[in-house]
């Protein structure tokens, strides 16, 4: 009996979930990799029709100016890859920084920091990320990453500043600071080994939302500049043709759902073989 | 067999005969017009940069000039009874068609048309045509019904750009955002972001609109457009911007499409006053290392026209340049050679952020490299553009589409944002507008229109189409999308 409750029927095995995220996310590292040395066609080559159907030639199909769609969607994997993990790189590298300074922090210092990292979090990510853009010069890949990343560092900052604070109650730590241990030396020692698996999770997550928040960037323009075959620019130009070549917007539309699905499903599966309140007895 | 037949010869009259009884049928004089649009204007005054939407809700609906641009592309008299012109072509005496009152019931005096006039010459106006009423000195009002105008120089084209000039009451205060005009309607209300309202006005001079009332609603996305005729919520497109869309529409008896002329021409244009589109012969390598024809059918499918210039077929001095510096990536390669760029060179392309602009940069980016010449793609908005490109003349190429009538004249002004000046097209299109007669302005404008061809001062992309979707019960629609002027006044609707 008490073994049914704990294993929870209802959800699949831990690890079916953490076996499907990989595949769906090894599959697109796998595509941006090989896209690094092999692509179909030309990026910007202008090699079939208008909006050609799926055939053995164009596996998806052209676009209006003709580019195979599939060398496009290669390319958008990589360009996704890239941003996921340069903007929760940059968010990371802010977040944790911010985030261990105000847990060491004085109470009115502390203060200060959560308050305007609730008044940031209550923004939506999109909307700072578009903020931060709006301000650079020109709309750019990197532009793109820098806004997401600095929109993501909120969020990744204040679990950091509850998490090492939940850390420094702790006995072991107050061991540490009487046997004379400097700060850094408690932060790399103690602080972050501890926080590290949640944190690790968290940073998955985020690399989803980066991704849909560039798809998004980039369907409103201000995401990577034409030709940069990002999916969301695809979505954009695929958007007039959507009743006569489908195609050109729902294989953008699943490349991005798939990713996303896959780094949630990875997520999870990592917490749940991390978290020991969870693993299967 | 015989019943085959008979079922044939049933069909096909039925066939012939629905759409007769269609017209036949008895419209509703009443009916409310219901127009979808994505062009809303920014305010209502066509002096203060209103943009196309006010030209498409108001020109000829609620203001009327002294001459109409008809929708078949000739200029004939609207407000104005008789003219004539003295020997010298510098004095122009109009008499004003009597009886023709203002929406707010004030009659039409020869001191509103002056007044009219001048806001449009006036140093704050926006008017596209304020260099064309230049040569205006003078504007006299012997009497109420009475205007003389005397000019600089000759103006042949002074009752078409009149058409431009629309007559307020010179009562009429802050017509950006209300009216007071002589048209068929009277603006009933705008909701800025949303809809235009006109209805019929009851004291019109002339013959009464066919329906009670036009309500212009706006969007700003085809698709939502698209679903709005679909669905029954607008009775009208104006100009249907992707052939994509009219899958939807064409082949379905409850729907009519129509392609008529437009004036709008897709352009990349040069900053011909900087390197190197100073230089002609990387101007023509360009044109010739551009497949036109493809990029058309990339952009409008079977729809649209090449026309290898700045000038449609609806302007009298058209004429087929498509041959000029036709599609040859050899030759545009062995150009740029001799102009000395061998290996190429790079530019920046600002183009608008709106369709078709970024997909036609990302077609010339892919196209110019071919010839080695590299494009960076710099999308900007509207309102950049306005600032940037056309006021500060800040930029090495650009994107535009120019929906004007008769505006080959921009090319004899060095001072527009393109920069091109060649004397002897500035000499062409000045004589042209000093001629004595409409064939002597045809045939200087068609020779300037040759050399700007041959200079390759542009490069021309292609003449959009005018694509007009309604529901099939609604007719009497102009077809035409001349300066993007949409006539509502004809308009019957069966119910």
């Amino acid at each position: 009996m008490s073994t049914t409750i704990a294993s929870a029927p209802a959800r699949p095995p831990r690890s079916l979930i953490l076996w499907a995220g990989l595949i769906l996310v090894g599959l697109h590292v796998a595509t941006g990799l090989l896209s690094l040395v092999w692509l179909p066609y030309e990026p910007t080559g202008m090699v079939g029709m208008r909006l050609e159907g799926p055939s053995l030639v164009h596996w998806i199909g052209t676009d209006r100016l003709g580019r195979d769609l599939f060398t496009q969607l290669m390319i958008g994997s990589r360009i996704a890859l890239v941003v996921g993990i340069g903007a929760v790189a940059i968010g990371a590298a802010i977040g944790v920084t911010l985030g261990i300074l105000a847990a060491f922090a004085s109470k009115w210092l502390d203060d200060a920091l959560a308050a305007t990292l609730d008044i940031l979090i209550a923004f939506p990510t999109l909307l700072i990320a578009m903020l931060v853009v709006a301000a650079s010069d020109t709309a750019s890949l990197w532009s793109a990453i820098v806004a997401l990343g600095i929109a993501l560092s909120a969020i990744v900052a204040r679990l950091t500043r509850i998490l090492a604070k939940r850390v420094l109650v702790m006995d072991y730590i107050t061991a540490a600071r009487t046997s004379g241990s400097s700060w850094p030396k408690i932060v790399a020692i103690h602080i972050l080994p501890n926080i590290w698996p949640t944190l690790s999770v968290n940073f998955a997550l985020q690399f989803g939302l980066a991704v849909i928040a560039e798809a998004s960037l980039s369907y409103l323009g201000l995401g990577a500049p034409p030709p940069n075959a990002s999916w969301g620019r695809m979505l954009q130009e695929a958007q007039g043709t959507v009743y006569t070549a489908p195609l050109g917007a729902i294989a953008p539309g699943l490349a991005l759902v798939s990713l996303a699905i896959g780094v949630n499903l990875l997520a999870d599966g990592l917490r749940d073989s991390i978290d020991p309140t969870r693993r299967a007895r | 067999m015989t019943t085959k037949t008979i079922l044939l010869a049933a069909t096909l009259l039925a066939g012939v005969a629905l759409p007769a009884a269609a017209f036949a049928q008895d419209f509703n004089p009443d009916a409310t017009i219901r127009i979808g649009s994505l062009y809303e204007p920014q305010n209502l005054d066509n002096t203060a940069g209103a943009g196309q939407g006010i030209n498409e809700a108001f020109n000829g609906n609620v203001y009327e000039a002294l001459f109409q641009l008809t929708d078949a592309g000739s200029v004939e008299p609207k407000l104005v009874e008789s003219y004539e012109a003295s020997e010298d072509g510098l004095t122009y005496t109009f008499t004003l068609k009597a009886g023709v009152t203002f929406h707010s019931g004030e009659p039409l005096t020869a001191a509103d048309v002056k007044y009219s006039i001048e806001r449009v010459t006036a140093e704050q106006s926006k008017s596209s045509r304020k260099r064309s009423l230049s040569t205006i000195t003078g504007i006299e009002t012997p009497d109420d019904r009475t205007l003389v105008i005397t000019l600089s120089a000759r103006s042949i084209s002074l009752p078409y750009n009149l058409s431009y000039v629309w007559v307020v009451n010179d009562a009429a205060t802050d017509i950006t955002a209300a009216e007071d005009g002589t048209g068929p309607y009277s603006l009933a209300e705008w909701r800025r972001g949303s809809a235009l309202a006109l209805e019929r006005f009851d004291g019109y001079w002339g013959e009464p609109a066919s329906n009670g009332e036009v309500i212009y609603t706006y969007f700003t996305d085809a698709t939502a457009l698209n679903n709005a005729l679909l669905t029954n919520a607008v009775d009208i497109i104006t100009s249907v911007q992707s052939p994509d869309s009219l899958a939807q529409f064409s082949g379905n008896p409850a729907f009519t499409v129509t392609e008529g002329a437009s004036t709008t021409k897709e352009l990349l244009a040069y900053n011909d006053r900087v390197a190197p589109f100073d230089n002609v012969q990387v101007r023509k390598a360009l044109a010739r290392a551009t497949d036109k024809a493809r990029l058309l059918n990339s952009i409008w499918g079977d729809y649209g026209t090449l026309i290898g210039s700045f000038v449609p077929p609806t302007d009298p001095w058209y004429v087929d340049l498509t041959g000029v510096d036709a599609y040859d990536v050899d030759s545009a390669k062995a150009l740029l050679a001799e102009a000395g760029y061998a290996d190429g060179f790079e530019f920046t392309l600002d183009t608008p952020d709106y369709d078709p602009h970024p997909i036609v940069a990302q077609f010339l980016q892919a196209e110019y490299a071919k010839i080695g010449v590299t494009v960076n793609i710099n999308v900007i908005t509207a309102n950049e553009w306005y600032t940037k490109i056309y006021q500060e003349r800040n930029f090495e190429a650009t994107l535009q589409e120019h929906v004007n009538h008769r505006d080959i004249v921009f090319y004899g002004n060095p001072d527009f944002y393109w920069g091109y000046n060649n004397p002897e097209v500035v000499k062409l299109i000045a004589d042209a507008e000093a001629a004595g007669s409409e064939a002597e302005q045809v045939e200087k404008l068609t020779q300037a229109n040759r050399i700007i061809a041959d200079d390759a001062a542009g490069n021309w992309l292609y003449l959009y189409p005018q694509i007009v979707v309604s529901a099939a019960n609604v007719t009497g629609y102009p077809v035409n999308g001349l300066n993007s002027q949409f006539f509502a006044y004809d308009i019957e609707k069966a119910e």
